[in-house]
């Protein structure tokens, strides 16, 4: 059984329509990533999860129990929010025991529990301290500690990473990671990073305008995207995409007349697509140098050299984007063409509605 | 070296029309205040310096000293009432209800209306024959006859202070909801979603982040108040029999009733004291709240 359904769920601000009719199954234990561009709605997702914003239409269910009309602190969740929310006039200890508080737990009782979060988080030598005498990072652990007191079934996190730099960013993602192991709860986090969303998640929900995209494993998402948002949205650099047209499909081959770029044909036993206009999806770490089954002659306008990889940046004739991620440092200069090759079996086709056709 | 000369020069150039003004308007009549403190001045002439006199004087003989703690008294009551009413009024403008931008209107006229004309209203109010006040309580039969608030020391001593609140509520109200307005939404909601109610946020969350605002408010607030003339003067002149004479009221009634101008300016110098007292704990203060803020 689920832990958390979402069914039919919508959310409007008067005339907006920002959440469109949402269904989703979360299993306990899991850790579920909402990702999706600014306004997509997943974090009015996630507050509607949390009993921050009413529901307009649908259900919420936790432990299959309706929760639409619970308050937040009925529902069994916490939450963790990008500002970290914390009381700047309260230590540490008071900021975690917050809950508790509330709760009116006594005192040993309330001692034991921040001590315990304080224990797991590394924050056992900041009880006296006030917000503004720590870090990023160490901030942010004293949100999650607040959370971690309450012993919710369910924690839900809002980018709680967005405020901190690179570095510290991927240090509290690892450290994220292995609190979910410890403690097995059910975590829910958005973020509009999808390199975030590729490492941390066990399942991913693409959210795009309000409905879903496509739910699946971080690899299902990279692998077989759905379409051809999903598509450009996991993976970095994103996808390249080529328009084209299907001269023909006999059910075992899809022929695609790239244009300038000449005739791709891709195994594919769909025959409703012939004479579609399609968009062939090709990702950049997918090329290489030199002939492949389908080679290209690419002009590159910026070569980047990363040390581990090299990127290079080039307009086709059709006028798209097309980027290029190699191994290593190869001998590339800007406005030298340059022959790039790919298999066929790593090319994405996508309809005229934009769904992937495999 | 001579860039820094230059520089200094022309920074002083820059502040001296501002460095005149206050020269001029405040610093010269304060100086002058402080030697008419010890003369004998009247409208002759001639004055003579009478050294502590005039001092030894007020704290000597009379009622300064009664004058002296029935200011404190008043500037309390009025102090404590406007921040209590300010903040109770900020909490409920502050509070999502409909209509609530008509409502914020709503607080500003008594700031709004010139301050004689709201006093005048007020002073009808409080007439015993035709006032409104004492109209209303004999309707509800709460009182037998009129009452004439203005008429006796008691009730025309909380009549001024009712006034005075009246007046400096709105300002009070409209500085602690921008307070209230600067604290992050996230914190409420963090302490929503652990269950923590109304009156549960405005005691842990909204109470202590606006510890800042009150204190500066009730020091801006303590000094305007106890310089209060105008309400007093209009409604009462510090009547009757002296009931709402405070410091500055009998001051000026010393100085310009009496004629007594050395005797005046020793009270006036007496307020002046209290006054900085009271700005140099303000100011040190608002230095404490930055240290804090900046921890």
């Amino acid at each position: 059984m689920s832990q958390l359904s979402l069914k039919r769920l919508e959310k409007s601000f008067n005339e907006a329509r920002i959440i469109k009719g949402i269904d989703l199954d979360v299993s306990e234990g899991e850790f579920v990533v909402f990702v999706g561009p600014s306004g997509c709605g997943k974090s009015t997702l996630l507050r509607m999860i949390a009993g921050l914003e009413d529901v307009s239409a649908g259900e919420i269910e936790i432990g299959g129990k309706v929760v639409n009309e619970l308050p937040p602190v009925q529902r069994g969740i916490a939450m963790v929010f990008q500002s970290y929310a914390l009381y700047p006039h309260m230590t540490v200890y008071e900021n975690i025991a917050f809950p508790l508080r509330v709760e009116k737990l006594p005192q040993d009782e309330v001692d034991r529990r921040v001590g315990a979060a304080a224990k797991v988080l590394q924050l056992e030598s900041r009880l006296q301290h006030r917000p503004g005498q720590l870090s990023g990072g160490q901030r942010q652990r004293v949100a999650i500690g607040r959370a971690i007191v309450r012993q919710p079934k369910i924690f839900l996190f809002d980018e709680p990473l967005s405020n901190l730099d690179a570095a510290l960013r991927s240090e509290m993602r690892i450290e994220l990671m292995e609190l979910h192991k410890r403690l097995g709860s059910t975590m829910i986090y958005v973020t509009h990073d999808q390199v975030e969303a590729m490492t941390m998640a066990d399942k991913i929900v693409v959210l795009d305008a309000g409905t879903i995209a496509q739910v699946g494993s971080p690899l299902e998402l990279y692998h077989r995207p759905d379409n051809i948002f999903v598509a450009g949205f996991i993976g970095s650099p994103k996808m390249n995409f080529i328009s084209g047209t299907v001269a023909s499909a006999d059910g075992s081959n899809a022929v695609v007349d790239l244009g300038a770029l000449g005739t791709i044909a891709l195994p594919r036993t769909n025959t409703a697509i012939a004479g579609q206009n399609v968009t062939l999806g090709i990702r950049p770490e997918h090329l290489s140098l030199g002939d492949g089954q389908f080679s290209l002659d690419i002009t590159p306008n910026i070569v980047e050299q990363l040390g581990i990889h090299t990127i290079t940046y080039a307009t086709l004739p059709g006028g798209e984007n097309f980027i290029g991620l190699f191994e290593g440092n190869p001998d590339l200069v800007d406005g030298k063409e340059v022959r790039m090759g790919f298999d066929i079996s790593k090319a994405h086709l996508f309809d005229a509605n934009g769904l992937a056709v495999y | 070296m001579t860039s820094t000369r230059s520089a200094t020069l022309f920074a002083l150039a820059l502040l001296a029309p501002a460095l005149i003004y206050i020269l001029t308007i405040v610093a010269y009549p304060l100086f002058d205040t402080i030697v008419l403190s010890f003369t004998n001045a009247s409208l002759r002439q001639e004055y003579d310096f009478v050294g502590w006199a005039n001092y030894q004087r007020i704290f000597g003989a009379g009622n300064f000293t009664e004058v002296i703690i029935r200011t404190f008294i008043w500037t309390f009551f009025s102090v404590s009432m406007k921040m209590i009413i300010g903040m109770c009024g900020a909490v409920l403008l502050n509070a999502a209800i409909p209509g609530q931008t008509l409502f914020r209107i709503l607080t500003m006229p008594p700031w709004i209306v010139p301050m004689a004309i709201g006093i005048f209203m007020w002073g009808w109010m409080y007439n015993g024959q035709f006032g409104m006040i004492s109209g209303l309580l004999q309707n509800f039969g709460l009182t037998n006859g009129p009452i004439a608030f203005l008429a006796y020391g008691n009730t025309a001593f909380w009549a001024t202070i009712v006034t005075d609140v009246w007046i400096g509520v709105p300002m009070v109200t409209i500085y602690f909801l921008a307070a209230m307005q600067s604290i992050p939404k996230d914190l409420y909601e963090a302490a929503w979603t652990d269950g923590a109610g109304r009156f549960y946020r405005f005691r842990r969350i909204t109470l202590p982040l606006m510890v800042p605002a009150i204190i500066t408010m009730s020091l801006l607030s303590l000094i305007a108040t106890f310089n209060s003339f105008d309400i007093i003067w209009i409604l009462t002149q510090g009547g009757p029999s002296g009931s709402t004479t405070t410091m500055i009221i009998d001051t000026y009634k010393t100085a310009m009733g009496s004629r007594k101008y050395g005797e005046g300016a020793a009270r006036a110098v007496v307020i002046s004291i209290f006054v900085t007292i009271f700005c140099l704990v303000y100011f040190r203060a608002v230095r404490k709240l930055q240290q804090g803020e900046a921890k």
